[in-house]
């Protein structure tokens, strides 16, 4: 079948997409968008955390068909999400995104040849800024899903309690960090939210 | 070669900083948090197939046919190999012992064990293809137990073994045996005032690593083929992979990609060879990517382990004697159970000072799904028991069980029952102090907190099950010790090639090692050390592959050690030719370059006295310099077969752990409220760091104590394989981890560090079994405990 | 997974016409449930009729005071919607216990009440199961049951039902109501789900190609003062080895009105009617909670490995009984 939905503000098509593809099979393998993670493929680890029309699902267990029409945003999209949420755009993908800024949108290079810490800082969402500060990456598999699961936790609640930032990624496994650091990060980005309003 | 996805280099720029000692931010990690770093399963080409492994479904049967025909006639499948197809006579692998089928050959020895592949143009047309395969079993009586291992009618796992092992077990299904003796342990055991045995079972734990198994081989126009892979150790697997492909190792060109945590799993070969395989039948591109079924049957996991302990000590609480039996379950293939064993019965006496003891370590074959490598790797197991024997000599005693084993802690200069001396600092006393006084966290916080009260933060969490009732808080402490490093007289070493050049106008050091970056930040300490050595910014990552020697495995907490060593071994070569290049330049110009200690800093030569001599810039002036270089650490020597002694080891690494759990005794459910932990780290190279995998490895200490396990029928099969039954915690199981770093150097280690990525994993677990028994009066004498071993029934 | 068509249908008529064309038609709602079993081979639909664009995303008031969900309502908004927190809290922490933050905004009612359970056996397709294979055999019974039933098991089935949602809803006598090729119907959730016996793969009565439209939640104001309590082997994200969902009215230390059920204890959601006979009229009192939740558990049947659930439910039934008591005398 053909599939035609939004993804990180741009309109995509598929062709051939058999049914029973997942919306993560689709955008990793073939939109070119394998920031998504394959952790569990049965919705039990949220690695594959994406927004559909703005709310967070497990990718893995949306069937293909299921995403027609919709708008679905992944990590890749997840700074441009936040910048135009921080710049009064709605960024909950209810109001959709501006022809405009539809036709600016580039895929960025899927190999990312350079690793440049800090050269594009403005590029980085505060989550993703204070994933990196705060030491909550290691092996780095969960944090996608984690990043847009804590990204949409603090456009609800911009001064999580710790019990509530707990609640919000239990969905989230992590093998690495013990949680800790990832608790760090979310309390740091939302301290640097405040003091920047 | 059309588009690709593959690994590239990592290059922090000008902006970037951070040397030997400072949190430094990992050089991947924007990469990471924008989703383009390149993992195995992210690998992708042009053209690219998939491939699918058919496994078996039994535990234990003779193959008596394969038809593979309906499978290959299918659309888009573009090959089916069973181990007939199979190119040389190489057709085993393993890491000590080759006992491993490439594909299974008329027998399978455990569920799950691999029996053909399939190559497609859809992972779903390789799946469906798989089914088609027609194999013909034969069920075959199991072996899944110490008991039926060792029957005089067992059936033998691998009949007429001849393995270097083989000459000395008792068994043909054990794969080793490790017997430790030292001093006279019934004199000992008679002047013990009390004696305490028991017995300990540790259940399977998984690595549960996040990325599964996964990777792209891409055949090669010279008729071999390019590996993209998420192993641990890049030339281990070269090694095994290039005799089964009938290919020299350098037309096996391996490069690592991402990998998304290993914990021990990826030690051993997964669907390395089987890409290969494919790719160069088929002439294209095959990209293999487990799912978490797969995942679990594709990777060794942690022995599961029963242990018999007893100990002695006299009125005035210092140890007599001890004696232990550990058998391992090291399931269908050997993998490193060789090497688990040595470690459990050299390190079964942990942190104390016990000069009787009668020592017995084995690991059995039987058809239970192979074990092997995990965090702490023999260690684990024999914590668990000790650290609960010591809880037990104290309570029989009447003391205070730190003050206990604080009497009877090692220290430097102590004898190990091995005979060797631990000859860098062994702060076991010390870190039980630290732990002891670190402040408890408040009582009955939901009390306290009164209508505000958080449900969320008792026992049962989200499920809004505890409300207070009947919740009793338990206090627990442990100790344990980790070896670092490949012990037994392996040698163990790495190879570090550092460039360092001119480019814009500033120097740039290039790193390039074998090394497996899992997620543990060696690539941000390589770029700290060539920093702090090179006194340059500018570090690029080279990716890690084949091209360069090897590093040796990610694992034994020896990354950081060993081929961080190399780097600055490396770096500090690169060095001396930077000075000797700046002698023959600017020598003349100033008689320091020949008589004072130069160092580079911060893109210039300097004297020690701080005085400026020249720039980088100007001394290499376009000039590259290019070093490739092994490094060692001591050699260690194997242990005596009978007796048990030798120099077996290079280094240990010590933590120490407080649980602090609340417990509803009614419901059977634990909330850890806090896991502290003290450990010596010898010197923190990346701060940031080493309280990460503290907390990580604290946490999977965690997991086994109260919910990890592989649940494996008495028929041999595996019952959980999957996410929804096998249960690692999640953030709400996970308590605050407050850290407490030791820095006391091991001359004997580069810059004083000390391999720290294990030894939280070992004290973590015990600590939260003795608080839970504080709490309930229950013995639970087995990991993990589950809330039906606490409601009493 | 094997071939299959994917259709998205807009009104019930059109959705239930679709599936009547092909027998080997699924209706999808959010796929947690379904897309899993799909990839593990056990659920193998010809065609998938997704109703989540369907007009049954609403919570309503009835007119005589309860609640009529829509089937298409998600886990997620079911759990906030300030109704039901206000008349049928159980219900709101029924949901919110069940799963993780990313499957109940998929998830949806219906699908929730045709969750299949997660019996090991049940989803290795290399093994026997009399729910996925009628007559192939139960091998939970000799061997891992741990989290297996103990009420209402049959020697062909001791799979539990895993839905929390649904231990609420049947604490609250709610009402399944369906359309079908011939017109609506309804169905009380106590006859929704039928008994094991020996016909396992049987698990609802609803008829052939009837589309859950919604669940109405008759007025209850006993519900007003409700718990669900769930216990799991860690804090979040797994299903319960025992749960329960309560609710209780009590004046001047007697109980005039209780409702109890039970979750992974049976192949369905399981109402104490025992326990509440023997409470109603009673004195509100820890001893009294005890001897009816020995009287519903009298009938329990265990297993070797599932005996503890006996102990954990009394448990459970004191515990939130007391606490409740406690609430509505405050």
């Amino acid at each position: 079948m053909r599939l035609t939905f939004t993804v990180n503000g741009r309109q995509q098509e598929a062709d051939d997409v058999w049914e029973g593809e997942s919306l993560l099979y689709v955008l990793r393998e073939r939109m070119g968008l394998p920031g998504s993670k394959n952790a569990c493929e049965q919705g039990e680890c949220g690695s594959c955390t994406v927004r559909l029309d703005g709310v967070p699902v497990c990718a893995c267990l949306v069937a293909a068909g299921q995403v027609q029409d919709r708008e679905v945003v992944t990590v890749e999209g997840l700074a441009d999400y936040a910048r135009q949420r921080a710049e009064g755009g709605c960024g909950t993908g209810a109001c959709g995104t501006s022809l405009d800024d539809a036709k600016r949108w580039q895929s960025k290079p899927a190999d990312g040849r350079t690793g440049e810490a800090g050269a594009f800082p403005q590029q980085l969402s505060a989550i993703q800024r204070a994933f990196i500060d705060a030491g909550a990456v290691q092996c780095g598999f969960c944090t996608p899903g984690l990043l847009v699961a804590a990204d949409e936790l603090l456009e609800r609640n911009a001064s999580p309690s710790d019990e509530d930032i707990r609640e919000a990624l239990s969905g989230n496994l992590c093998r690495c960090t013990g949680y800790e650091k990832i608790l760090d990060a979310v309390r740091l980005a939302a301290a640097r939210t405040e003091e920047a309003v | 070669m059309g588009a690709t996805r593959i690994p590239g280099n990592i290059t922090q720029g000008s902006t970037a900083k951070g040397g030997i000692g400072e949190s430094t931010l990992r050089p991947d990690g924007t990469l990471k948090v924008t989703g383009e770093f390149a993992y195995s399963s992210d690998m992708w080409h042009e053209d690219m197939l998939w491939g699918f492994t058919l496994r078996s479904p039994h535990a234990h049967a003779e193959i008596k046919s394969i038809d593979t025909s309906e499978a290959l006639a299918q659309a888009g499948v573009y090959a089916v190999l069973t181990y007939d197809d199979l190119p040389t006579d190489v057709k085993n692998y393993g890491l000590e012992i080759q006992d491993t089928p490439v594909l299974a050959h008329g027998r399978v020895r455990h569920h799950g064990e691999p029996v053909a592949l399939v190559a497609a143009d859809h992972p779903e047309t390789a799946r469906r293809a798989a089914a088609k395969i027609k194999v013909e079993y034969v069920q075959l009586p199991v072996v899944h137990d110490e008991q039926t291992a060792l029957a005089e009618d067992a059936p033998l796992l691998h009949p007429g073994r001849d393995d270097h092992h083989a000459g000395h077990v008792p068994h043909p299904n054990v794969v080793h045996r490790q017997p430790i003796h030292r001093g006279d342990v019934a004199a000992a055991r008679a002047r013990a005032d009390v004696i305490v045995s028991g017995e300990y079972v540790v259940g399977m734990q998984d690595q549960a690593f996040l990325g599964p198994e996964s990777g792209l081989a891409v055949p090669a126009e010279d008729g071999g083929v390019d590996l993209y892979i998420a192993t641990q150790w890049l030339h281990s697997d070269l090694r095994q992979i290039a005799p089964v492909l009938g290919l020299p190792p350098e037309k096996v060109r391996m490069t690592l990609s991402g990998v998304g945590g290993a914990f021990g799993g990826r030690e051993d070969l997964s669907m390395q060879i089987h890409a290969c395989l494919l790719a160069l039948r088929t002439g294209k591109p095959v990209k293999i990517v487990y799912n978490r079924f797969e995942s679990f049957f594709g990777h060794v996991h942690r022995h599961p382990a029963k242990l018999w302990y007893e100990h002695g000590a006299t009125k005035d609480g210092k140890l007599t004697h001890m004696r232990c039996r550990i058998v391992l379950d090291g399931g269908a293939y050997a993998s490193a159970s060789p090497a688990v064993v040595g470690n459990a019965s050299s390190l079964s006496v942990g942190p104390y000072v016990i000069d009787d003891v009668e020592i017995e370590a084995v690991a059995l074959y039987t058809n239970n799904p192979p074990c092997g490598a995990m965090r702490g790797f023999g260690a684990v197991q024999a914590c668990f028991a000790y650290e609960a024997q010591m809880d037990k000599l104290a309570a029989e005693l009447g003391m205070d069980p730190v003050e206990f084993r604080r009497l009877n802690a090692m220290s430097q200069g102590t004898l190990l029952p091995t005979g060797q001396v631990v000859d860098s600092p062994a702060p076991v006393a010390e870190l039980l102090r630290r732990i002891k006084a670190m402040p408890l966290p408040p009582e009955r916080q939901w009390e306290t907190a009164g209508e505000s009260a958080d449900v969320r933060a008792l026992p049962g969490g989200l499920s809004n099950t505890t409300h207070g009732e009947g919740v009793v808080r338990g206090v627990g402490y442990a100790v344990g010790i980790k070896n670092v490093g490949f012990s037994e007289g392996f040698d163990d070493y790495s190879t570090a090639r550092v460039r360092l050049e001119v480019v814009g106008g500033e120097p740039v050091a290039v790193v390039h090692t074998a090394m497996a970056e899992v997620g543990q930040g060696g690539v941000t300490v390589h770029a700290q050390i060539a920093r702090t050595e090179l006194g340059v910014t500018q570090v690029t990552i080279h990716p890690a592959d084949t091209q360069v020697g090897s590093a040796g495995s990610t694992s034994a907490s020896r990354q950081t050690y060993v081929t961080g060593g190399a780097v600055k071994n490396t770096c500090e070569a690169v060095r001396e030719k930077v000075l000797e290049l700046g002698r023959a330049r600017f020598g003349s110009y100033h008689p320091a370059w020949a008589t004072a200690e130069l160092l580079l800093e911060s893109g210039k030569v300097v004297t020690d006295g701080g005085e400026v001599l020249a720039d980088l810039v100007e001394v290499l002036e376009g000039e590259a310099i290019d070093l490739e270089l092994e490094w060692r650490h001591r050699p260690t020597e194997a242990f005596d077969l009978h007796t048990g002694q030798g120099n077996g080891h290079v280094q240990y690494s010590f933590a120490a752990h407080r649980a602090v759990v609340e417990v509803d005794t009614e419901l059977g459910l634990v909330k850890v409220v806090e896991l502290a932990c003290a450990q010596d780290v010898g010197r923190a190279l990346n701060p940031l760091s080493v309280v990460g995998q503290i907390q990580g490895g604290t946490t999977q200490g965690l997991g086994l104590a109260v919910m990890e396990e592989i649940v494996v029928s008495k028929e041999a099969k595996v019952r959980n394989p999957s996410f929804t039954d096998y249960l690692i915690p999640t953030i709400l199981d996970t308590p605050t981890i407050p850290v407490d770093v030791l820095e006391l150097a091991d001359e004997h280690a580069p810059y004083g560090l000390r391999g720290i990525g294990e030894a939280p994993t070992l004290s973590s677990t015990p600590a939260v079994v003795s608080a839970i028994r504080a709490a309930t009066g229950l013995a639970l004498n087995r990991v993990p405990v589950r809330p039906e071993h606490l409601t009493g029934t | 997974m094997r071939e299959f068509g994917y259709q998205r249908v807009f009104d019930v008529p059109g959705a239930v016409a679709l599936l009547g064309t092909d027998p080997e038609a699924r209706f999808l709602g959010g796929g947690t449930n379904l897309v899993d079993l799909m990839k593990a081979g056990v659920e193998r639909p010809a065609l998938l009729v997704d109703v989540t664009e369907l007009p049954l995303g609403r919570i309503e008031a009835t007119a005589d005071g309860g609640l009529r969900i829509g089937a298409t309502v998600t886990n997620s908004d079911l759990a906030a919607d300030p109704q039901v927190r206000r008349h049928y809290p159980a219900l709101a922490q029924a949901v919110l216990a069940g799963a993780s933050g990313q499957l109940r905004n998929m998830a949806t009612i219906g699908g929730n009440l045709l969750q299949r359970t997660r019996c090991g056996y049940f989803a290795d397709l290399t093994k026997p199961c009399n729910k996925r294979v009628p007559g192939s055999g139960c091998p939970a019974i000799e061997g891992e049951h741990h989290n297996h039933a103990i009420l209402g098991a049959s020697e062909h089935c001791v799979a539990v039902h895993p839905s929390d949602m649904g231990v609420a809803l049947t604490a609250f006598d709610a009402v399944v109501s369906y359309e079908t090729a011939d017109g609506p119907g309804e169905l009380p959730l106590a006859e929704f789900y039928l008994p094991v016996g020996d016909t396992p793969h049987l698990e609802t009565a609803l008829p052939s190609g009837a589309l859950i439209t919604g669940i109405t939640l008759p007025p209850n104001p006993v519900a007003a003062v409700s718990r669900y309590r769930k216990v799991r082997e860690r804090a979040s994200y797994a299903f319960a080895i025992g749960s329960i969902a309560a609710a209780l009215d009590v004046r001047d230390g007697l109980v005039r009105e209780v409702r109890l059920a039970f979750g992974a204890v049976a192949s369905r959601p399981w109402r104490a009617r025992e326990a509440e006979r023997l409470l109603t009229g009673g004195p509100a009192s820890a001893e009294a909670f005890a001897a009816a939740a020995d009287a519903e558990l009298a009938a329990a049947e265990t297993l070797p490995h599932n005996a503890y659930k006996v102990t954990l439910m009394r448990n459970l039934v004191v515990a939130v009984l007391t606490e409740l008591t406690e609430e509505a005398t405050r």
